[in-house]
């Protein structure tokens, strides 16, 4: 069977450190102006029941299965890779910006230099090929982040899957993102 | 918390942060140079380092790609960081290409601060340094230039450039960071101590925020005892990410944590919690400490510390519980107090009296060669020490130095010589010191940066300002270079080798220390060199007997060709097996492979600690009557004031790491955390421009109004308002924690303080 790649971020383990981010930046030869993943660190919000935390959005593609991006492309630039993960070609991008428009998740910008919407690949290019995994899970320094072959049961990913809530944002569109969020699940402490 | 930006915000901040990098051109500076000059030669093989981001010097690999980028990653072959690297180590490569990093020596040519260079070549930056060294150690005595060089790689290079020339006062940076904790380890101990945190099952933790001002392996460690079930209890004024993730959090009173583990042992010694058989066995000065603390009970320090007296008391009764697998962290940087010692020895003993040392989850005694070596026979071979080159003896010096450590009961007497008190470098400038018969007339600073990491800047730079000489060896035109009189372009890590280091966890290890990846970019210069050619420059070329730093190498491995090859292959290497003395499957492993250590274990399977661990002090007894721990209320702030306190964020750590573009783009402008019944109160509202100010400094910032804050309590990150001009991305953005502080020098221990009283008011 084919791999379907997919990735979990743990709120409990994520520190918000921005290892992550870099790391994408130094990988990815991202232009300062813009970017492919950041983790949001917001906090120190308060609980409903008066208690403290901090909330990590990790702000990135989240792979969707149903991908609006893809349904509005006019010209096939924009598509899924057999391994599930959304891509676009440059070559064939007219730079209409509908995928731009249509990502939900507000996970791509235009590429300074290609002038091409641009996005999270899973490091696609540059790692998944050399059979690492991406960048920002090599990095992090608590091991917040999995990353896996949804299609093989026996993978890290579907463990953690099989043994901790998750959910995904957005859920209620119906695109079914193949990125994983573990909630925090200490809900705060007492201030 | 670092504050992300919003997507409008950060484009908006990222294309002037580019304007202003290119406009960049002071003379000297990469930017100013040829595009022809600022191409890249370096490995294409990963080559494994060690990062300098910040001062918990990771090992990382790191290769050239293509002639252009290099890309940093962990090192996988070490377990304890588990090959992974924070934000600040993969901005590595930032540093290499910044046009506003140094590359070419620089010379003052107006005023002191008033930002005019001109560049000179290397030989003229050493011929007036030399003269001017020259004329000082006529007129004053060469000791009255103090010589201040950062740990681990600089001091080697600068300490023996110091002594050749005759100076005494050497410093590094332990009194702005770990020296009382250093200090109260060698008391106690009579040796290095870390902790066990992976292994434990309940940790104490005093605003140690090991998630944001990041040591990869201990934020690994403390989140893996946490995913497993272990206890945190962090007491801290504010909500760090730290406190986010711990079991409990205490906003304890900025400044009490003294307090609050005074009572702490009161209830361990009292409610019979303590490990009566270890104690007895092991430590020294029990009735004493016993005595000391008796009148500190939980109720009378309550009200000192803020921390209910019930949960003084479940707090130690639940550390009693989970020991040996119980750790009171000493702690890091967590609101310096005037009495910094006492507050560490204090921490420390804690895990004394429970027993939980030399046990896994606990606290460790470091193992160098000299100390695994007492425990291996005659038999067995020995773990390797590393040498140095032979040097001759340095000119005496009949003077005492400006913090008089050396001196039979001073003050100071427990610092180590290389680390010194350099807090006192500014008093010793402008004041004269008791016992001290001169006064500082010059300060040579190898990557060091007073005037952003020491307390009270006006006093730091009023001293420079009153120097005949300053030169300062920088990546770039830190805060203290702005006022230099001369500017020397050190390489970054990631252009020099540097010799190997000798250390010990639980066994003996080396390290490669630094390794090149690429070629020197401009005219920067590692440290070995620049102290060689000026010490030669000088006339004193006999104490530099090394060719350079691959013969330096050479000679501190001698024969062992073996750890050469492995070192410069791996990074690391590591000597026997680990060895926890009270741990009797440790003892036994450690037997297994060195049958001759067999004579030193005891009746009951472990080995007898070498040593007896002080839990009263004769030493501090004599010269300062602390021998016992004792509370002494300082007065931090006037009734009208608010208690000022800073803390680390995880992108922008050090003094020297906040004009990185990568970082700086993260985090630009660290907001001033106030209470929303105090902002109330000031009429202030969320992001609204204030000022935070007191008779030491006005500092502005943004309102970041939380709840995770104490209400008498203001929070800013360190390592912001930086004031040299020359940090184009960082100058003058945010709260500098150090202006607003008070030039106050603890006694014992040479910290500074970190809480002051401040005012907030609309800007």
């Amino acid at each position: 069977m084919a791999k379907k790649y997919g990735m979990i971020h743990d709120n409990n383990l994520c520190i918000g450190c921005q290892a992550c981010s870099v790391a994408c930046r130094s990988e990815n030869k991202i232009p300062e102006s813009v970017y492919r993943l950041q983790v949001w660190v917001n906090g120190p919000t308060e609980y409903p029941n008066g208690t403290l935390g901090y909330e990590y959005h990790r702000q990135s593609c989240v792979q969707c299965e149903n991908t609006p991006c893809v349904s509005v492309c006019p010209t096939k630039a924009s598509h899924v890779n057999e391994e599930g993960i959304v891509l676009v070609d440059v070559d064939l991008c007219v730079g209409c910006l509908y995928c731009i428009a249509a990502c939900p998740y507000q996970a791509r910008y235009v590429h300074p230099v290609t002038k091409a919407p641009d996005k999270c690949t899973f490091c696609h290019e540059s790692r998944l090929s050399r059979g690492e995994e991406p960048a920002c899970v090599t990095v992090c320094p608590t091991d917040a982040l999995v990353f896996g072959d949804l299609n093989d049961p026996k993978s890290k990913i579907n463990q953690v899957r099989s043994e901790r809530v998750t959910y995904r944002q957005k859920e209620k569109l119906g695109t079914s993102p193949k990125m994983f969020i573990v909630p925090n699940h200490k809900g705060g402490i007492n201030s | 918390m670092t504050q992300m930006l919003s997507r409008r915000s950060f484009l908006k901040l990222s294309s002037a942060a580019a304007a202003v990098a290119s406009l960049s051109s002071i003379p000297g500076t990469l930017g100013a140079l040829e595009e022809s000059q600022k191409q890249l030669k370096g490995n294409a093989k990963y080559t494994p380092s060690i990062c300098e981001m910040c001062t918990s010097a990771c090992t990382i690999e790191a290769k050239v790609e293509e002639g252009k980028g290099v890309f940093i990653k962990g090192n996988p072959a070490d377990k304890s960081r588990g090959g992974k690297i924070c934000a600040r180590g993969s901005s590595g490569f930032n540093q290499l290409y910044d046009p506003q990093r140094l590359v070419k020596p620089i010379m003052r040519v107006g005023e002191r601060g008033e930002g005019k260079w001109k560049v000179v070549s290397w030989d003229e930056a050493y011929t007036f340094i030399a003269n001017k060294l020259e004329e000082i150690k006529q007129k004053h005595g060469a000791h009255t230039v103090a010589f201040t060089a950062r740990s681990g790689w600089n001091k080697t290079w600068f300490h023996n450039l110091a002594q050749a020339y005759g100076s005494h006062n050497l410093f590094g940076h332990e009194a702005t960071c770990p020296l009382a904790y250093d200090m109260a380890m060698d008391d106690i101990f009579e040796n290095g101590i870390s902790r066990d945190f992976g292994k434990a099952k309940y940790i104490i933790n005093m605003g140690h925020n090991v998630f944001e001002g990041i040591v990869i392996s201990y934020a690994r460690q403390y989140m893996d005892m946490l995913a497993h079930g272990g206890k945190v209890v962090t007491l801290e004024p504010r909500f760090s990410a730290m406190a986010a993730k711990s079991t409990e959090w205490h906003a304890i009173k900025p400044g009490h944590d003294i307090a609050f583990v005074l009572a702490f042992i009161n209830v361990l010694i009292n409610e019979n919690l303590y490990n009566k058989k270890f104690v007895e066995k092991y430590c020294e000065g029990f009735e004493e400490l016993k005595a000391s603390v008796a009148e500190y009970t939980p109720e009378k320090m309550a009200t000192e510390c803020d921390i209910p007296a019930d949960t003084i008391k479940r707090l130690a009764r639940e550390f009693a519980k989970a020991a040996p697998k119980a750790i009171f962290d000493f702690g890091h940087r967590c609101g310096f107090t005037p009495q910094e010692l006492e507050l560490r020895r204090a921490m420390m003993m804690c895990n004394v009296l429970v027993g939980a040392v030399e046990q896994e989850g606990g606290y460790y005694l470091n193992k160098g060669a000299g100390f695994y070596n007492k425990f291996l026979g005659e038999g067995d071979a020995k773990a390797p020490g590393l040498k140095k080159p032979k040097i001759p003896a340095y000119p005496k010096i009949a003077v005492p130095r400006i913090d008089r450590i050396g001196e039979k009961d001073n003050e100071f007497f427990l610092a180590g010589k290389g680390a010194g008190i350099v807090t006192l470098i500014p008093k010793a400038t402008l004041e004269d010191l008791p016992g001290v018969p001169y006064r500082l007339h010059g300060w040579f600073i190898a990557r060091n940066n007073p005037v952003m990491t020491q307390s009270n800047m006006e006093t730091v730079i009023k001293a420079i300002k009153a120097m005949d000489l300053v030169v300062v060896f920088d990546i770039q035109v830190s805060d203290t270079a702005w006022y230099a009189d001369i500017v020397l372009p050190d390489t970054t890590y990631l252009e020099r080798d540097e010799e190997f280091t000798a250390s010990g966890s639980k066994n003996p290890g080396y390290g490669v220390g630094r390794q090149k990846v690429v070629e020197p970019v401009g005219e920067s210069r590692p440290g070995w060199r620049v102290a060689k050619e000026l010490g030669e420059k000088m006339g004193l070329g006999d104490y530099f007997p090394y060719k350079d730093i691959e013969d330096y190498r050479l000679q501190q491995v001698g024969d062992n060709v073996e750890l050469l090859a492995k070192l410069k292959a791996t990074g690391s290497a590591s000597f026997g097996v680990p060895l926890l003395l009270q741990d009797k499957k440790s003892v036994a492993e450690f037997v297994k492979k060195y049958p001759s250590a067999a004579s030193k274990v005891n009746e009951e399977g472990t080995i007898n600690f070498p040593e007896k661990i002080r839990l009263f002090s004769h030493k501090l007894e004599e010269v300062s009557k602390k021998g016992a721990l004792s509370y002494e209320p300082y007065k931090y702030k006037e009734a009208d004031e608010l208690y000022f306190v800073n803390g680390k964020s995880a992108v922008r750590t050090n003094g020297h790491n906040g004009n990185n573009l990568w970082l700086n783009n993260l985090c630009d402008d660290a907001g001033v955390w106030i209470h929303p019944k105090t902002a109330e109160r000031l009429g202030i509202k969320q992001g609204d421009k204030v000022e935070v100010y007191n008779k030491y400094s006005t500092q502005k910032g943004k309102a970041n109004v939380t709840k995770g804050v104490r209400e008498d309590t203001i929070f800013a990150y360190f390592g912001f308002g930086h004031v040299s001009k020359e940090l184009k991305r960082a100058y003058g953005k945010g709260v500098n924690s150090n202006a607003l502080y008070a030039s106050f020098v603890s006694p014992n221990s040479g910290m500074n303080l970190h809480v002051v009283g401040v005012k907030v008011r609309k800007a």
